[in-house]
């Protein structure tokens, strides 16, 4: 055969080597930064507690759900920002600098090309999502064991009976750090990895990185109304709508992802469970999209002339 | 033995009758790039590529590449279709005004590419040693690219495209922009290749450079070939002889003169003087031939 | 060209597959909102009231860090005493987080006790006016509990407050009739018993507010014989006197004497928590009997009439803490 001597590399290596180098080429370019940022957020939140009630309940009822707030929210912003910009800036930019074509002009099918982007990217977010997770998780179970102290203090000097403190106490541990907090991270990477999908599929026809970017954030904000479309859609009209506003929620929910499907941040954080069943659903759903925007992305970026 | 024969047949390049159409936003007249170009390099051969900036050079050779669909007409690179994965096995490409990885050191840019090709562990590694020594790169080894001068890119852009010790390399106007020295050290290093048997397919506009290295050449014009064939018999003048004295005194150039007046037939001198050598010849001899002497 | 073929296939793709995840997702969205996860759908007021920013980011799984920073805001027009700018940013940050129970609770003690306590306080304003503000205050706290109860059913101590504001004897009169107000409250606590983990102390206090709707002294009297048999945990000062009052009615020649003492053990602990209890009658309760068992317990005890509580005015106690308290009531 004419095979050189290299042995032929494999699809899967080929894409874990672009995915290693997009992750260093990211974590070069400093991103890891706003960690630094976060972990000021995560102890920032300790401070917002307020004294509004009297009695043993209120003590910490708020700090522990605004260390929880806080930390998801910032984990959500940092998570979509990531995928969005960071997707959408480095395809573009190979093309620019050129440096697509000296990949592409190795033995490198552009599907490994671009999933080997996309996982570059996937791979980043989960590692900083990782690392803010144990921050929070820290804070949190520090914080937990400090508002649960203060609250038997003051509940023992009120004469609770041990009845009442038991139950104060599972109370206040339901707001610490448990599995659903850790489940509702997943779904944030779950929900990040979508939008990075979906910003390649937009940077495979779009021109610029400023329209890839505003077309994927819009997407997201509008792919949390995807499921009250489809349901008024589903609903078959019963409010009355026009034609044009069904046509348009028909539509809408076609092409969308639902992004809603994600949001569980806010039930976890207001104390709600997620069973395993739900997640592994959710992990189900995200992966359909994250390989089907893929194959859209490798449908048009195969055709694509440089 | 038959293998051997069919790798001595089969041409490392082969284009035929090449057309590419660009659509030009909105305009609905297409853009014709290249029109019906072929060309056939066979192996060990050095095939220059001459045109003006537009022919169509670098979109042949990236039709070559497989980054481009031809309109119409084909394009395989040692009988293998470029529009396949698999024709990319054996060429090394170096695009013109190359940038890499920013972030990534000279051997790190060499290990990546050298990793998409399928190398591993220590071959990999005596390979990037090898090939920043062929390229004269050893020094920057762990510098970040990014600092990298434009002729160190243009040479780790070679390295990179011999990575995984292809047969066929296409350079992209491998000189543009490179000071003389960087661009002599290039041409050197092209010149060793094709000694190692390496065929090169390399397209410039610069046409001495063209015209020290390549054995074969095409001139293209507006997307068509011109002229194409052995660089020897495209550029000698049929009916003129060259003879070049050194230390003639006067007697002796008049002697000649007398002999080619008295000869029988057409013959006369067209032009006499003194030589003049290059100014690249000049400057590269009052800089780095300065240490020889 | 190609490419407009290549989009084309994709344009398709994304329909046939979103034709074929809309169930799919459809059933997980409604498994999802069965299990609490999923927002109810905002209502477009809010996103109105929110303003476009913030209905972005809230509708981004945001909505609790939203939340959160309202609770902030609250708080500084909390203390401002700028009510009405409590109430509002309030009924946003419900809005936004309606299964955070804390928000429920805050909002209708800010209502219900602090907003109320400034306009009885307010001297500048006419007594009328006053006494409107103070009454509505205290109704808007009620419909908070209302609504949060509305969200959260099994959240017991939305029940349990919603007890404590409706039987507040300083609150009582801004519900209009007082026994409709302690039925309620006695429905509220017989709700938040039944719910799992309630304490005990519900029912008590189904107890004692059922005791004070008159034509429901035989259900209460019942009640209250089932938890004073039940557990010694359940013999608190309140029920048993309570519990003793009842049975008066229900048998006004019975020794009251006799079943005092059956009841607190000794003449003595007899005596001093049916005196306390005489003395509570801002709280309305029964009282049948009271008198004759503690004058035949003076009698025995040979108490000079100067120091008998029977014989005293009724003091003007005014406890915050049973008003204020969320927890257990000390009294208790």
């Amino acid at each position: 055969m004419n095979e050189p001597q290299a042995a032929r590399a494999t699809h899967i290596g080929r894409t874990l080597v672009i995915a290693s180098n997009t992750f260093t080429q990211l974590v070069r370019m400093k991103v890891f930064y706003f960690l630094a940022v976060f972990g000021v957020i995560a102890i920032a939140s300790n401070f917002f507690d307020m004294p509004q009630h009297t009695g043993p309940e209120a003590i910490g009822a708020n700090v522990l759900r605004s260390i929880k707030s806080w930390s998801l929210g910032a984990m959500t912003l940092f998570s979509v920002v990531l995928a969005v910009v960071a997707t959408a800036l480095l395809l573009p930019k190979d093309v620019e600098d050129r440096t697509l074509y000296t990949i592409l002009a190795k033995p490198v099918p552009r599907l490994d090309y671009l999933a080997g982007k996309l996982l570059g990217v996937l791979a980043l977010i989960f590692v900083s999502l990782l690392a803010m997770d144990i921050l929070m998780t820290a804070v949190l179970h520090i914080r937990t064991q400090i508002v649960l102290d203060q609250q038997m203090t003051l509940a023992a000097a009120m004469g609770y009976t041990e009845e009442a403190r038991e139950s104060l106490r599972a109370e206040t541990l339901a707001q610490g750090p448990n599995w659903s907090l850790q489940a509702a991270v997943l779904a944030v990477f779950l929900r990040a990895a979508v939008i990075a999908a979906v910003a390649m599929l937009v940077s495979t026809f779009s021109t610029s990185t400023l329209f890839t970017a505003v077309i994927s954030f819009l997407i997201y904000f509008i792919g949390h109304f995807q499921a009250d479309l489809r349901s008024a859609w589903l609903a078959g009209g019963a409010d009355g709508e026009g034609w044009i506003a069904r046509g348009v929620s028909l539509l809408v929910s076609l092409i969308l992802p639902d992004f809603q499907l994600f949001n569980v941040v806010d039930a976890v954080i207001e104390g709600q469970l997620v069973s395993i069943a739900v997640m592994a659903k959710l992990i189900g759903v995200g992966l359909f999209y994250v390989i089907f925007y893929t194959l859209c992305s490798w449908l048009i970026f195969a055709e694509k002339e440089f | 033995m038959a293998r051997e024969m069919e790798e001595k047949t089969t041409p490392a390049v082969e284009i035929e009758n090449l057309v590419k159409d660009f659509r030009t936003s909105f305009r609905r007249l297409p853009l014709r790039a290249v029109n019906g170009v072929s060309i056939r390099i066979m192996p060990g051969e050095v095939y220059g590529l001459i045109g003006p900036n537009g022919s169509g050079k670098s979109t042949t050779m990236k039709a070559l590449l497989g980054l481009l669909a031809p309109t119409a007409g084909r394009c395989a690179i040692f009988g293998r279709d470029s529009l396949k994965v698999d024709s990319r096995m054996d060429v090394g490409f170096l695009p013109e005004n190359p940038y890499f990885y920013k972030h990534l050191s000279g051997a790190e840019t060499l290990a990546f590419y050298g990793k998409l090709c399928g190398l591993r562990g220590k071959a990999l590694r005596e390979r990037i040693g090898e090939l920043l020594e062929l390229v004269d790169l050893e020094g920057a080894r762990h510098r970040r690219v990014g600092g990298y001068s434009k002729g160190m890119l243009q040479r780790i852009g070679l390295a990179q495209a011999l990575v995984q010790e292809p047969r066929l390399l296409i350079l992209d106007e491998p000189t543009a922009g490179v000071d003389p020295v960087g661009s002599r050290q290039i041409r050197d290093l092209v010149m060793r290749l094709r000694e190692r048997g390496i065929t090169v397919f390399l397209c410039s506009h610069l046409l001495e450079q063209v015209q020290e290295v390549c054995d074969h050449v095409g001139i293209i014009y507006e997307g068509r070939m011109i002229r194409e064939g052995r660089l020897e018999d495209l550029i000698a003048i049929e009916d003129q002889t060259e003879i070049i004295l050194k230390d003639a005194d006067e007697t002796l150039v008049a002697a000649v003169r007398e002999l080619v007046a008295g000869h029988p037939g057409k013959a006369s001198i067209i032009r006499e003087g003194r030589p003049k050598t290059t100014l690249e010849r000049l400057f590269l001899r009052e800089t780095i031939g300065r240490e020889d002497h | 060209m190609k490419v407009w073929k290549r989009t084309g296939i994709v344009a398709l793709a994304v329909i046939v597959t979103g034709a074929a995840r809309m169930p799919v997702e459809h059933r997980l969205t409604a498994e999802m909102r069965a299990a609490g996860l999923m927002p109810a759908t905002l209502d477009i007021s809010t996103r109105e009231r929110i303003g476009q920013t913030s209905a972005a980011v809230a509708l981004g799984g945001l909505r609790t860090l939203v939340a959160t920073f309202l609770n902030l805001r609250a708080f500084g027009f909390f203390t401002e005493q700028r009510w009405s700018n409590v109430d509002e940013t309030y009924r946003l940050i419900v809005d936004l987080a309606p299964r955070t129970r804390y928000y429920w609770e805050t909002a209708s003690w800010h209502q219900a006790y602090n907003a109320a306590a400034y306009y009885q306080n307010q001297s500048a304003l006419p007594a009328l006016r006053r006494r409107e503000a103070w009454r509505s205050s205290i109704v808007r706290g009620l419909e908070i509990l209302d609504q949060g109860i509305s969200n959260m059913p099994d959240a017991w101590p939305l029940h349990v407050q919603r007890g404590f504001l409706l039987r507040d004897p300083n609150k009582i009169r801004a519900f209009g009739d007082p026994e409709a107000s302690f039925l309620a409250a006695a429905e509220s606590y017989a709700r938040a018993a039944e719910i799992e983990g309630a304490p005990e102390y519900a029912r008590r206090f189904q107890f004692y507010t059922l005791a004070r709707v008159s034509g429901r002294e035989a259900e209460a009297l019942a009640l209250g014989r089932e938890l004073h048999a039940e557990s010694t945990a359940h013999h608190a000062p309140t029920l048993l006197s309570v519990l003793f009052a009842l049975e008066m009615w229900e048998n006004p020649e019975a020794d009251a004497k006799a079943l005092a003492i059956d009841l607190f053990g000794t003449e003595e602990r007899a005596v001093e928590q049916l005196g306390l209890y005489w003395q509570r009658v801002r709280e309305r309760f029964p009282t049948h009997g009271v008198a004759r068992a503690l004058e035949a317990l003076y009698d025995a005890r040979g108490t000079p009439a100067s120091e008998r509580i029977i014989n005293q005015p009724p003091p003007r106690i005014y406890d915050p803490e049973e008003a204020f308290a969320p927890g257990p009531p000390q009294h208790d």
